[in-house]
């Protein structure tokens, strides 16, 4: 080896300070979003795909002559699920003036929230973070926009009730990984069995969920009229894989949104067959959105990744937050025409959204200062052994439930901190 | 040259066992503490906010585990659960109206009750086996925070830390906090600086070398294992809390997990077993390196208008970091303070090679 140590040495200093000053240009005629987000630790599932709908939607916007003569410009960086590191990037991001951020990530979504409600930033929380934060009046500055755990619990639990008339006498089960994430929706389920009278039980599995060999034979002898399995990632491709190896019913199991076609392949796709999943914005390449997107962005080789991603559960997710970011600038535009370009003067917009539907793609959504949530409204596919097929219109259920639940803990919220 | 030895002659003990016997070592700790305290004047908030105080914080802590692995020499992987059970401890009391000087105490000494707990178990393992040990007290740490609510704190399992003063100081804001979090390091510096020269800090020593050698040469190693345990574990704590109130803000499981435990570890032996100094290097390197090459890659794909996918964006910076470590372990076993320990023999002994023995 010829590398000395001097060399070494000298090269590892000289890569600390370029890395340090890195500034960029000023320009006034751009929204800044900025996205750290997690491509190589836990969240990596879904953060690639994700990552790359909304780049692709946000190309789109900017292709078409930006948002009121303004181009979205998009930071993206990746924080690895560390806390260090993620305030270090959103830190950055503040002083070059980003508006919003997306961290796609609970633990770095729950560690910005007393930041971001400070510096008065719009923290998307689509699919994570702490769902409480659907009361406006609690987290001014975070905003879940889309359907929270408990209203995908709520949503799911109704689809059963259309199913069965009446759940009475019933018995469902709900599988879930030992996390605060996986305990989240037990209220309610509990809340459900009671007021629809069907027997209820939890299965818990250790994270990170690669073996669950001993819950589903369990699962099994409870003989369960339906199962809801809550995960995310391997727990899900596990989960599945052992419930064939049981011989459950595939029609009567159903996941929250965290589930892609991706596992599907992993779990084989034609042995699960007929299992249910909550979506929140349409899947595949129909909707008008992503033809679009096809045509003018990955047509003219300004994709944001691999073509073949296009189209698929959480490329969509994508398409759709990038989607209602964009149409909040829309909507501050239309308030403020003349801006100035802040915090404050986004959050007005994206708390005034109404009927939103990114041209079909996903359901109307209208958010207010005091629902961040954008109205839970969801709707559930089942797998037909290629993609996910719509069994519902898009409808939301036990809103009343859910928000009791969020109101709960957000009034905790604001008396603690004080 | 500046590295001058000749000319200092010791006429006392104490002026011989003082800290910095040559007098451009104490300019330059000098000068660290003038930057250090001037800091918020001198660099920009970015730096002073995402930089110097999760490092001032991280050091503090790896300074804590450094008494243990590198004073005593008992490995421990359940570091961040012990800065959990302080951060809790803190918080739950600050939140229950007591004030936060003697909640970051009670903080300190709820790690440490806890932690020799775990540590009178782990005195009968050794090595490989106590690594076990105090990685069954991560979990069993981290399983009891996140299954209790009353701790956790809910569903949604986070905590938000109530303003908080010091002394009448509000910590709170930019400045507050990183002076604080400055002050805390401060202290635990000074008495890791000073606990080498102690009869405490020797029986340790001994201990790490061999402990039944120590115990042959009268040292009880039950009572200085313990006491090893409680003194790091109370740092741990204490540092849990101030890293919940200046830097987190809010309290969740997920902050403290093995992650954290390694990462720690890891700053100590990059940084070098033992070193004060190395403490601090050491959490420069592991919190810092993966952001600077993120950035630096950030910056030379821009400017040099690469397109790369966010696949080999995002894991570069992971593979040269991790090149990083292996480089400067290959180059010096000892650590990054036995870096600067080298740089500064070459300078003690300038313009020769060598120092004649």
């Amino acid at each position: 080896m010829t590398l000395d140590r001097r060399a070494f040495m000298a090269g590892s200093a000289a890569a600390a300070t370029l890395g340090f000053g890195s500034a960029a240009a000023a320009d006034d005629k751009v929204i800044r979003f900025g996205m750290p987000m997690d491509f190589t630790k836990i969240y990596t599932f879904v953060t690639a795909e994700y990552s790359q709908g909304q780049r692709d939607y946000i190309t789109l916007v900017n292709e078409r002559g930006g948002v009121n003569g303004y181009k979205i410009v998009t930071d993206i960086t990746d924080h690895a699920n560390d806390i260090p590191r993620a305030i270090e990037a959103y830190e950055r991001f503040k002083r070059e003036g980003a508006v919003l951020i997306d961290p796609l990530s609970t633990p770095v979504a729950r560690a910005l929230v007393p930041r971001v409600l400070e510096d008065r930033i719009n923290m998307i929380t689509a699919f994570s973070g702490r769902s409480d934060a659907a009361d406006g009046s609690a987290f001014p500055y975070v905003m879940p926009l889309s359907p929270n755990y408990w209203t995908q619990a709520g949503v799911i639990i109704d689809f059963f009730r259309q199913q069965d008339k009446d759940l009475k006498g019933k018995k469902v089960v709900l599988v879930h990984i030992d996390t605060p994430f996986g305990r989240e929706p037990l209220p309610i389920f509990q809340a459900l069995a009671q007021k629809l009278g069907y027997e209820f039980q939890a299965f818990p599995y250790t994270p990170p969920g690669n073996d669950q060999a001993a819950i589903w034979p369990q699962v099994r002898r409870a003989r369960p009229d339906w199962i809801v399995f809550w995960g995310a990632g391997v727990g899900q491709t596990t989960a599945l894989s052992e419930a064939v190896r049981n011989g459950l019913p595939m029609d009567r199991m159903s996941s929250s949104v965290w589930l892609s076609e991706s596992d599907m392949e992993v779990a084989g796709k034609d042995a699960t067959k007929g299992v249910l999943k909550f979506q929140a914005a349409a899947g595949g390449r129909d909707p008008k959105v992503i033809q679009d997107i096809l045509k003018e962005v990955a047509a003219k080789g300004k994709g944001a990744g691999p073509e073949g991603k296009i189209g698929t559960s959480y490329y969509n997710m994508g398409v759709m937050m990038g989607a209602i970011m964009v149409e909040g600038v829309r909507v501050a535009f239309a308030k403020a025409p003349n801006g100035p370009v802040s915090g404050p003067w986004l959050n007005e917009g994206l708390t005034s959204i109404t009927d939103f539907s990114a041209e079909g793609l996903m359901p109307a959504m209208t958010s207010t200062k005091e629902d961040h949530q954008g109205g839970g409204k969801g709707r559930i596919v089942r797998w037909d052994g290629s993609q996910f097929v719509p069994q519902t219109d898009w409808f939301t259920a036990n809103q009343d439930l859910v928000w009791a639940e969020i109101h709960k803990y957000s009034e905790e919220f604001k008396k603690s901190g004080k | 040259m500046f590295y001058r030895r000749s000319g200092i002659r010791h006429t006392r003990y104490a002026e011989e066992r003082q800290l910095w016997p040559l007098r451009f070592d104490r300019w330059l700790v000098g000068l660290a503490v003038a930057l250090l305290v001037a800091a918020p004047l001198l660099v920009d908030r970015l730096y002073l906010v995402a930089y110097l105080l999760p490092w001032i914080i991280w050091s503090s802590a790896a300074l804590g585990l450094n008494l243990l692995m590198g004073g005593a020499g008992q490995i421990h992987l359940g570091y961040g659960a012990v800065m959990a059970i302080g951060a809790y401890t803190c918080v739950h009391l600050v939140r229950a109206g007591v004030p936060f000087e003697l909640a970051m105490l009670a903080g300190g000494l709820m790690s440490a009750l806890v932690g020799i707990v775990f540590g009178a178990a782990a005195l009968r393992v050794k090595s490989l086996y106590l690594a076990m040990a105090t990685l069954a007290m991560q979990y069993i740490v981290d399983f009891v925070i996140s299954h209790v609510p009353a701790i956790s704190g809910g569903t949604q399992a986070t905590i938000s830390v109530p303003p908080v003063r010091f002394l009448g100081v509000p910590i709170e804001g930019d400045i507050a906090t990183y002076f604080f979090a400055l002050a805390v390091c401060a202290v635990i510096t000074s008495f890791m600086l000073n606990v080498a020269r102690t009869s405490f800090g020797r029986a340790l020593a001994a201990v790490r070398e061999k402990d039944y050698a120590a115990e042959i040469i009268g040292i009880d190693t039950f009572r200085y294992k313990l006491l090893a345990f409680w003194a790091s574990s109370f740092i741990g704590g204490v540092v849990g809390s101030v890293l919940v109130v200046c830097y987190l803000r809010s309290v969740s499981p997920d902050q403290f997990h093995l992650d954290l435990s390694v990462q720690i570890v890891a700053m100590v032996i990059v940084g070098g077993l033992g070193s004060v100094l190395g403490s601090f290097f050491g959490a420069a390197l592991v919190l810092f390196a993966p952001i600077i090459f993120n950035n630096l890659i950030g910056t030379v794909t821009a400017g040099l208008g690469i397109e790369i996918g966010s696949d080999l964006r995002s894991h570069l910076p992971l593979m040269l970091y991790g090149a990083l470590i292996v480089g400067f372990l290959v180059v010096e076993p000892l650590g990054l303070a036995k870096i600067w320990d080298n740089a500064r023999n070459y300078f003690l002994v300038w313009p020769f090679r060598h120092a004649g023995r």
